[in-house]
């Protein structure tokens, strides 16, 4: 019998006064995968920053859930303690933290264990050799001077490194080569499995050669507007948003 | 007969860099000169554009008020004989979501001292300001330009070109000043100079002051010769050295004269910085 | 949208704070005379030439003004500043005879310790005397001195003659000249020709007797082709009269040769510290200097390179954190006289609860440095809105084959790299926290590991975050 993950109901949310979010319903069982298509605009990823609790945003109304627990009114870093990990669209560049020293400090706080350095370097040491960045990168500072592609794997190394429940990732493959979304696309297949679950924004239906897409949503000016299995990606991607916006309108 | 000081660095420091304050020029008090005074008043959500291309008066005071939503867009080209000594004083005031776009080229006069302020006195307002300035022969340029940011929510610009040839010397101060209270501000400052040949004397002062956390300022300076590679790149093309340097100073000072309305002054101007690169001073 | 604040809490000061009863055997009349002076040149013995010297700087102080510019330092009333004070006891070869109680502070503040486990040599001094001072057998050896400066004075009078104050001559400006009339205390290092000295030496200077200055006088040679890391740590307890720190540090890199010059200043904050710090470098020479200032009430610190020969390099990395009650203004600045010099600048400042910092720089390029090269990095964190923060660099160059760089920002710490930090399971003290030994970082890097430790200790910051 499938979990309950994240269950999103009737949520509104939006900034500075002005309502992006006009009233979703989503629910995601453990061991699946979400795709949220939509132009630009909708409020795809005001969506995403919702659910990992931007500062930025205020919840008017409805309500998140996760694992069966009320997760609305929880900080950022509580939501990510409790298994919500967000791959970003333009991830921070923070100069003096090192990559290293930012995963061992969040696995830290996460698992609430301290972490063995070798142990750990160990592991991320195989990780980076999958996703092929370099070694180097893991005394770097987060993101600073990285390139566009490197700055996305490396968002796929902390969603190895922090084995989180829900990933949600945020165009993770836009602005990639071809070689670039193939490598982000095996990080992604690698991290999931029957006990997590993905959301993924995209523009590029590569990322998902990998995976098995159970469940497909159309976001269109703050509502999910139509629903269906992975059959959607590819009518999407053939025919656009078009004939969506004609039935809606 | 005492000194009368033309303008002040508004944070003194070391005095051995001779940076901190500047007086009138002898001749000037010597020889009382007349002062030009213009006062131009923006009314709300006007738009008001305002040339002035000074080749005689030496003395010059402007002061600018824009109300609420208005536009000022200024330009001040100062194109004095090349044996008179000069002085302009520029005061604007802009209230809330006003905006003041000014641009200056010092060109001309011997000796010129120049100064610029500009107070974002009400929320959202926005100052964006280019000056370019050519130095050559003995001549002697002083500025000092300060947008003081009050209001909320302001935008400073500062942009600045110049160039240094013969024994010319420069001072540039330029001030972005975060009062208290102008929270969501941002401000830019930004120097660029080359320097053409030994013998020059450039002095940059950026100064910036915050009292005001929820800000974002930024200013930088570059100073040298002019980039070998892009010279090498235009002498590879035919170009001859001096060709090659006019094309780059003029690219340099394209972004400020491009903002000068009136076809025949920016042709003018670029026309007379390109002789003198090419002959010395007249 | 709901700001979100930043507290940084003071530095943890209680061990610095701890305070001993004042025994020393001996204190000048307040105020300053040519009585006094006489007095503190007989108490030390000094040779002739030195008490004309003491002399003439007094006369140079009565005659120069106080500076224009910078803090207020209006509340410093030099005829209430004690300026000599001698602790009781003889300075000490061996840590088991420096009298117990100073003994017990220097141990609560790890000197001793650092010396067993990283140090080639140590001095402390104690408000006005070097109390301890020791150097390794093998340095001692090869000719490496390293010794307080009384004694310099006596044993390596030739050499002190040549060089001392010739660097920040006492006309200089009117902390100078103060500091030319009652010096005291203080380091002298030689490093002979070809010398590499692997392992730091250390000084340590503490102020304990309340209204007292301290006027130490470091000179520090390093011959052709040596190399040398001094490391100088100062802190006080708090008292509520004014302290004055105007010491002087001098420092002559020969041709060829690298010169480390490190500080934590931790001053309590009723010091006035207003310190010169110079530094001449000759051929292929390097100065790097390290600088972090924490203490104080109102810091005046501006360390200089004169980059005198061809080839020679200046590196600057500073830290300052300003907090409630302090206003410190800091920087470096650089002269630039012979060719193909070059200077790399690096600070970082952090102003919180009211505290002011100022980034204060000169960088002047001599007709003859052609090819002279230097960039200028400064960047400002404010904590809150109580602080404040200002930049003022002056750049004079007077060759056109320069490259000149500047580049400054101001700011405080961004909402978006909060939230990039927290939602990987980071919470938001720890989050701020991290950003802020992150900012400050680039300093950390340039220290050896106990003084990153210590730097870090001194940010520790208790952050209490608030959302909305």
């Amino acid at each position: 019998m499938a979990e309950t993950l994240l269950e999103i109901h009737d949520l509104h949310a939006g900034a500075a006064d002005r309502e992006i979010l006009k009233g979703i319903d989503l629910t995601i069982q453990k061991g699946e995968v979400h795709v949220i298509l939509g132009p630009n605009g909708s409020g795809k990823s005001t969506l995403m920053n919702v659910i990992m609790g931007h500062p930025g945003y205020q919840v008017t109304e409805g309500s998140l859930t996760f694992e069966g627990k009320d997760i609305t009114a929880l900080k950022t870093f509580e939501r990510a303690r409790a298994g919500i990990f967000l791959s970003f669209q333009t991830p921070e560049e923070i100069p003096g933290i090192t990559v290293e020293n930012m995963l061992r400090t969040a696995r830290q706080a996460i698992t609430g264990k301290r972490e063995r350095i070798f142990g750990f370097r160990k592991e991320l040491k195989e990780m980076m050799e999958e996703l092929q960045i370099d070694p180097s990168y893991s005394e770097r500072y987060l993101n600073v001077g990285f390139s566009g592609g490197e700055k996305k794997r490396n968002e796929i190394l902390q969603l190895l490194m922090l084995r989180p429940k829900l990933a949600l990732l945020d165009e993770t493959d836009s602005g990639l080569d071809v070689d670039a979304v193939q490598i982000v696309s095996r990080g992604v297949s690698k991290f999931h499995n029957a006990d997590n679950a993905c959301l993924i924004i995209t523009h590029n239906a590569r990322i998902l050669d990998k995976l098995k897409v159970d469940r497909v949503h159309v976001l269109l000016q703050g509502r999910i507007v139509e629903e269906g299995g992975p059959e959607l990606v590819d009518q999407i991607n053939r025919d656009g948003f078009g004939h969506i916006k004609e039935t809606t309108e | 007969m005492e000194k009368e000081l033309f303008s002040t660095l508004p944070v003194p420091t070391w005095r051995w860099l001779g940076v901190n304050e500047v007086y009138l020029p002898e001749e000037l008090q010597t020889l009382p000169t007349p002062v030009r005074k213009i006062q131009i008043d923006v009314p709300a959500g006007q738009h008001v554009t305002q040339v002035i291309a000074n080749r005689t008066e030496q003395r010059t005071e402007i002061t600018a008020h824009v109300a609420e939503g208005g536009t000022l867009q200024m330009v001040q080209l100062q194109l004095l004989p090349p044996d008179k000594a000069g002085t302009c004083n520029v005061e604007v005031t802009a209230e809330k979501d006003a905006q003041v776009y000014y641009t200056t080229a010092e060109i001309g006069a011997s000796r010129v001292l120049a100064q610029v302020k500009i107070d974002l006195a009400g929320d959202g307002s926005k100052a964006d300001m280019a000056a370019l300035y050519f130095g050559d022969g003995t001549r002697s340029i002083d500025l000092n330009y300060v947008i003081t940011q009050t209001g909320k929510k302001t935008e400073a610009n500062m942009q600045v070109r110049g160039a240094l040839q013969d024994s010319a010397a420069k001072i540039f101060r330029g001030t972005l000043d975060f009062k208290a209270g102008s929270k969501d501000s941002t401000g830019r400052e930004k120097e660029e100079v080359v320097l053409l040949n030994e013998g020059i004397r450039n002095r940059s002062v950026p100064l910036m002051l915050s009292a005001e956390e929820d800000v974002n300022g930024q200013h930088a300076v570059s100073a040298g010769r002019l980039d070998n590679s892009r010279l090498f790149y235009l002498m590879s093309r035919g170009l001859d050295e001096k060709e090659a340097r006019k094309l780059v100073v003029g690219a340099l000072f394209a972004t400020v004269l491009e903002r000068v309305p009136d076809a025949e002054l920016r042709e003018k101007i670029s026309r007379e910085v390109e002789e003198r690169i090419e002959h010395g001073q007249r | 949208m709901e700001q979100q604040k930043t507290f940084v809490e003071d530095i943890e000061r209680t061990l610095y704070d701890i305070r001993n009863e004042d025994h020393s055997v001996y204190k000048t009349e307040r105020g300053l005379t040519e009585e006094i002076i006489r007095d503190i040149s007989r108490q030390k013995k000094d040779p002739a030439w030195m008490l004309d010297f003491r002399l003439q700087s007094l006369e140079k102080y009565y005659r120069i003004p106080l500076p224009v510019w910078g803090p207020d330092i209006s509340e410093l009333n030099m005829d209430d500043i004690v300026t000599y004070v001698r602790p009781g006891g003889k300075m000490a070869g061996n840590w088991q005879e420096v009298p117990e109680e100073i003994k017990a502070t220097f141990d609560r503040l790890g000197i001793p310790e650092a010396e067993r486990t990283s140090l080639s040599g140590v001095g402390a001094q104690y408000d006005s005397e070097v109390v301890y001072h020791r150097v390794q057998k093998e340095l001692s050896d090869q000719g490496v001195i390293y010794t307080d400066f009384e004694t310099a004075v006596h044993e390596y009078e030739d050499i002190v003659k040549e060089y001392f104050m010739k660097l920040v001559p006492p006309k200089d400006h009117k902390f100078a000249a103060l500091h030319g009339a009652v010096w005291s205390g203080g380091s002298f290092v030689y490093v002979p020709e070809g010398m590499h000295v692997d392992i730091p030496l250390q000084s340590y200077f503490r102020l304990n007797a309340a209204g007292a200055g301290q006027f130490e006088h470091t000179l520090i040679i390093c011959e052709k082709n040596s190399s040398l890391h001094f490391i100088e740590g100062c802190s006080a307890p708090r008292y509520n009269v004014t302290n004055l720190h105007a010491g002087c540090v001098e420092l002559y890199v020969k041709e060829g040769a690298r010169l480390r010059y490190s500080t934590i200043e931790n001053w309590s904050r009723n010091m006035m510290n207003l310190n010169t710090k110079r530094a001449l470098v000759e051929k292929d020479g390097l100065i790097e200097w390290v600088s972090g200032s924490f203490g104080s009430h109102v810091s005046c610190l501006y360390p200089s390179s004169i980059l005198h020969g061809e080839n020679a390099r200046c590196e600057f990395t500073g830290v300052t954190f300003a907090s409630r009650g302090q206003d410190l203004d800091t920087g470096a600045t650089v002269v630039m006289l012979a060719p193909n010099t070059s200077a790399n600048i690096n600070t970082r400042t952090i102003s919180k609860s009211g505290g002011a910092a100022t980034y204060r720089s000169a960088v002047k390029v001599t007709p003859g440095a052609k090819g002279a090269k230097c960039l200028v990095n400064c960047e400002s964190l404010l904590l809150d809105e109580k602080s404040r923060s200002d930049t003022l660099p002056v750049m004079d160059i007077e060759t056109d084959d320069v490259e000149i760089g500047h580049e400054a920002k101001i700011g405080r710490i961004s909402d978006e790299a909060i939230f990039y930090l927290t939602s990987r399971g980071i919470a938001e003290e720890e989050a701020q926290a991290m950003i802020v030994r992150g900012f400050v970082e680039p300093v950390a890097k340039a220290l050896p590991l106990e003084y990153a430790v210590e730097m870090n200790n001194l940010i520790n910051m208790e952050l209490v975050g608030s959302m909305g």
